[in-house]
């Protein structure tokens, strides 16, 4: 049989210190940076006003203090296309407020920077339970994806030891799962909305990598039958669908590059909180299919078979 | 089925797309039919700005009743009638006992000041019953309960009213001598309702008639019993966005992919010729589609809702690059262009069919337990996955036959195959 053939199989140790190595880079920086978590799942409050001229943010943090009874962190932030400041107010505590206090703080500015034309942009305050609950909601929804994923794929793919491919897809987007969460580490993104976003979507392009290279094996398990071993038939499988998984990603990477390059020049935080972890995790749902569920699966396959000879 | 008539199949796709797309964008007005277009989109508050608060009752010891946050919404809903706010979402979450609100901050609105807004929405209605002279005769307070019923002999749809004894003993002094007057609602400033006085109310225990229908009754029942209202509410959990910060990120985004499409298009069309421009076709399709699934029923659009629609272009990219690679092997093997279409789509189908059903079934978790924005997610994402099974299999599979047939495209070079296998 003269079929074209990568041998995948013979370098996965290679992978999986590749992979390693990236998820231990995410762990450290965890541990040093710690990993934050938006005010949208744990709480607290921010409150944006577009100013103009001199804010002294010492006194902004003081009158504001005072009157809330409450630390407060203020900072300027300047947008670099159009030059606008923004006044950015950071409460202390996860505690939400409620409107009447964050008129107070309107007036209170207004009063004291008369001439900054303070007008409110945005403000966003959580209470902690709010918080706790949504943040619970996004983990069912990542769980009970997980599991429902393995049992399909488990009943679709039984000619090829159904559950066991599945286990291995789940491990491979575990994979990805981590290697998206690094990228929030790393980069200090506050773990949020576009982390739920950001994961969910990876999952989504990370099981249909592994499925189409299943689908190969299914497909070569039957037209290939027994002349060839588990390892052979892992690799030329991934070996015929390689052209089709570079191909794709490739223009999912670059659609979602472009989409953090706008919102990187037009300074738009929730769109590229959630692309740029997208970019690592597009690259990280192709590499875990090919280099790590395949080989896996493979290694596990052949686990087996070695069991039941020594049984035999 | 004849060769000859798959012919025409290509151009009847690409005009049915174009004519969707024009209804995508522009909206459709036919006769009686009313199609929303983009123009008339619903965008989360996170792209065109806008109020969202999560009002909860201020200073109560146990948690609301349901009939309690029925009242509660009517108060938020009268006054943001009474402020023409129309485009909004009021929703009672009965389990965690808050109300959820969403409204829109429109960018000609210069003097509009949301946090204001936010707290006068959750302020204790001042509900008041007055002659026509515009005397108060009765209160919110005095009114012990209010709800919806039926007359026991015409089964018409009523709103009763029961009185505290403070407040029988007023009402009876008040319709007795308004006898043949209107006795007139108000909460706040909004007139709710003026029945007329028929007889004198010594009991206790009034009633409304002549309601339009059950629902009406129903309202007007609440909005009376938001005036005895035990609590007021506050929303500790708020985002205001402003419409010039949440414009900007819809402008940035239809930017961003419209220059991603024309280089996935580009990229699919160098690199696979002929069922690259199918894809093309096939794409603008599922977009289309996932377009017209958010305008009609008026469903909201939020920045996540926008990633669903990114994994969903991915999905559909990669259904057409499995497709074209299956076909490209298939000829490289030898077989005509005509069986090798066939074999491709035939091999294609189930590895495309399996990598959708799981996406489903990630977008169907969202619908379930995705609350706010990630809603729109699994609901983008549903659509462009059903989409993409009509338009990147179906579609494409029509286009790709008809294109066939025609003498000047059946190279097989133009399906990709290695020049050598002819």
């Amino acid at each position: 049989m003269n079929v074209k053939r990568v041998f995948f199989f013979k370098h996965r140790y290679v992978y999986f210190a590749i992979s390693i190595a990236v998820i231990l880079t995410g762990v450290i920086f965890t541990l040093v940076n710690g990993l934050q978590l938006d005010i949208k799942f744990k709480g607290g409050t921010i409150l944006n006003y577009s100013c103009v001229g001199d804010v002294d943010v010492t006194k902004a943090e003081s009158v504001i203090g005072s009157t809330l009874g409450q630390t407060v962190d203020c900072q300027i932030q300047t947008n670099i296309t159009n030059g606008g400041q923004t006044l950015v107010i950071n409460l202390a505590g996860n505690e939400g407020i409620t409107s009447q206090d964050q008129q107070t703080v309107t007036q209170v500015l207004t009063v004291t920077f008369p001439d900054a034309n303070m007008n409110l942009t945005n403000s966003q305050t959580v209470e902690p339970s709010y918080g706790a609950r949504f943040f619970k909601n996004g983990m069912i929804a990542i769980a009970l994806s997980f599991i429902l994923i393995l049992i399909y794929v488990g009943i679709r793919f039984r000619n090829i030891g159904g559950f066991s491919a599945g286990a291995m897809a789940i491990v491979a987007l575990i994979h990805d799962v981590l290697v998206v969460t690094s990228v929030f580490a790393i980069f200090q993104i506050p773990v949020g909305d576009s982390y739920i976003a950001a994961v969910l979507t990876i999952i989504g392009f990370s099981i249909n990598d592994t499925i189409v290279i299943y689908d190969r094996i299914r497909e070569n398990a039957r037209l290939l039958g027994k002349k060839v071993n588990t390892e052979e038939l892992v690799d030329i499988s991934i070996t015929q669908s390689i052209s089709r998984s570079i191909n794709t990603n490739i223009t999912v990477f670059v659609s979602i590059t472009i989409v953090f390059i706008f919102a990187q020049i037009y300074n738009i935080t929730s769109i590229r909180t959630f692309a740029l972890p997208m970019m690592f995790g597009t690259i990280s749902g192709c590499y875990s299919t090919v280099c790590i569920a395949g080989p896996l699966w493979t290694m596990w396959k052949n686990y087996k078979s070695r069991k039941r000879a020594a049984r035999a | 089925m004849g060769s000859a008539r798959m012919k025409p199949a290509f151009f009847i796709v690409v005009l049915i797309t174009a004519f969707a797309l024009y209804v995508a964008l522009f909206g459709l007005k036919l006769g009686g039919l009313t199609l929303n277009g983009a123009n008339n989109m619903r965008f989360g508050i996170d792209i065109r700005g806008g109020v969202e608060a999560v009002y909860s009752p201020k200073d109560l010891d146990r948690a609301p009743t349901d009939d309690e946050l029925e009242a509660a919404k009517a108060i938020i809903e009268t006054r943001m009638d009474a402020q023409n706010i129309t485009d909004r979402d009021v929703k009672i979450d009965s389990a965690n006992g808050q109300i959820i609100v969403q409204f829109p901050w429109k960018s000609d609105e210069t003097d509009f000041d949301p946090q204001k807004a936010v707290s006068e929405l959750g302020e204790t209605a001042h509900l008041t019953f007055r002659d026509p002279d515009g005397n108060i005769v009765l209160e919110g307070s005095d009114v012990k309960k209010s709800y919806a019923d039926f007359t026991s002999t015409t089964k018409t749809p009523i709103v009763v009213l029961e009185l505290t004894d403070d407040g029988a003993t007023k009402f009876s002094e008040a319709t007795g001598r308004l006898v043949g007057q209107k006795i007139s609602i108000y909460m706040d400033d909004t007139l709710i309702s003026a029945p007329t006085v028929k007889t004198q109310i010594t009991g206790g225990e009034a009633y409304i008639d002549n309601m339009e229908s059950e629902d009406a009754a129903a309202a007007l029942a609440q909005k009376i019993s938001s005036g005895a209202l035990p609590f007021s509410m506050e929303a500790k959990t708020t985002n205001i966005i402003s419409p010039t910060l949440g414009t900007g990120a819809l402008n940035v985004m239809v930017l961003a992919g419209e220059v991603a499409f024309a280089l996935v298009c580009l990229f699919m069309l160098l690199y696979y010729r002929v069922p690259g421009l199918v894809a093309c076709v096939a794409l603008a399709l599922q977009v289309t589609g996932q377009l017209l699934a958010l305008s009609i029923p008026q469903f909201t659009l939020t920045l996540p809702g926008i990633a669903g629609v990114i994994l969903s272009v991915g999905m559909g990219v990669d259904a057409n690059v499995i497709v074209s690679e299956r076909i490209k092997e298939e000829l490289n093997s030898g077989k005509t262009l005509r069986s090798a279409i066939d074999t491709g789509f035939s091999r294609a189908f189930s590895s495309v069919f399996d990598g959708n059903i799981t996406t489903i079934i990630v977008a169907i978790i969202l619908l379930i337990f995705g609350s706010g924005s990630l809603l729109s997610f699994g609901y983008t994402l549903l659509w462009g996955i059903i989409m993409n099974f009509v338009a990147g299999i179906s579609a494409s599979r029509l286009m790709i036959r008809s294109l066939a047939e025609y003498k000047g495209l059946r190279k097989p070079q133009y399906f990709g195959a290695r020049r050598l296998a002819q």
